[in-house]
């Protein structure tokens, strides 16, 4: 109940942000109306990061505890972080055309590194069917979500270590989260955005892992009965059918 | 294209495909309790395993 009470209050807190930055916030002097897309863009980006840092530290809790319920939080990161990495992307591709001229430029570093997230975050869901065994898997899955996750701070950085089209980040140090460059209505709509998808975020995120821990016991009720079957095969053939009929 | 139909594209495709993620995973999540409701039912009422003599 509580967790359906989370959804209707992040769906509403959705609506209620979309309304601001679309209809409230002026258009930016430059930019124009494109300056919009920058809410969902950055919300989705932020909470990439957030999903994919919750795989990797919940990775790590798993080769430390080895609890596979922190296996079910990683693997909840990971899918909810590769949907969001997709909307980060695309909204910067619709943001691009109109304020850069181009949908999408490999030599930007930001651009680069960011699709190589997806990759690799996708390739890690991929990996996690390569096993049977949930415990070998989480394992395996653990390493990799760890290494993955490397990607992130080259991601955050790139902007501030190598040069591209991407500009640097608008609140990114406390100095600017205190003193920002833009308008404040447009930061009003840019944290009030990012705060109703973390809302949103949370509720996937809690229903995912719920997801993957009853995908684990129906996986494991499957695995017992195949192992009790093989069981019963092999005690049956060592008996042999003439002992079987003494019986 | 204009502006607003980029803004258009970016709000509808997120927003959209938001809502699409969620509903399948509301829709994978009824399934998986259902399979996992149906399983317990049947373990219930199978037959206790045979016990060696």
């Amino acid at each position: 109940m509580r967790v359906r009470l989370l959804g209707i209050i992040g769906l509403a807190g959705v609506a209620a942000a979309t309304g601001f930055g679309l209809f409230v916030v002026p258009a930016d002097l430059n930019q124009g109306d494109a300056q919009r897309i920058m809410y969902p863009h950055v919300a989705s980006a932020w909470l990439a990061y957030g999903s994919f840092g919750t795989t990797a530290l919940a990775g790590i809790g798993y080769l430390w505890k080895r609890d596979l319920r922190l296996d079910a939080i990683a693997v909840a990161g990971a899918e909810i972080g590769v949907i969001f990495t997709a909307f980060a992307i695309w909204g910067g591709m619709m943001w691009g055309r109109p304020v850069w001229g181009v949908f999408w430029q490999w030599e930007d570093p930001r651009l680069t590194t960011t699709a190589l997230l997806l990759a690799l975050y996708v390739g890690y869901l991929l990996f996690r069917r390569l096993t049977d065994d949930p415990a070998r898997r989480a394992a395996r899955a653990a390493v990799v979500g760890i290494v993955a996750a490397i990607d992130i701070p080259i991601v955050h950085f790139s902007v501030e270590w190598w040069r591209g089209l991407h500009q640097g980040p608008t609140i990114g140090s406390p100095d600017k989260v205190l003193n920002p460059s833009a308008p404040a209505q447009f930061v009003i709509a840019l944290v009030g955005m990012v705060a109703a998808f973390t809302l949103v975020w949370l509720y996937l995120m809690i229903r995912r892992y719920q997801l993957a821990r009853i995908e684990w016991q129906i996986e494991e009720h499957g695995r017992l009965g195949r192992i009790s079957a093989a069981r019963r095969a092999a005690s049956v053939s060592t008996v042999g059918p003439a002992e079987e009929g003494l019986r | 294209m204009s502006d607003v139909g980029f803004v258009i594209a970016a709000y509808g495709v997120i927003l959209g495909g938001l809502g699409l993620y969620a509903a399948t995973l509301l829709r994978r999540l009824r399934v998986a309790r259902e399979a996992s409701l149906r399983i317990r039912r049947e373990a219930e009422a199978a037959p206790p395993p045979d016990r060696p003599a």
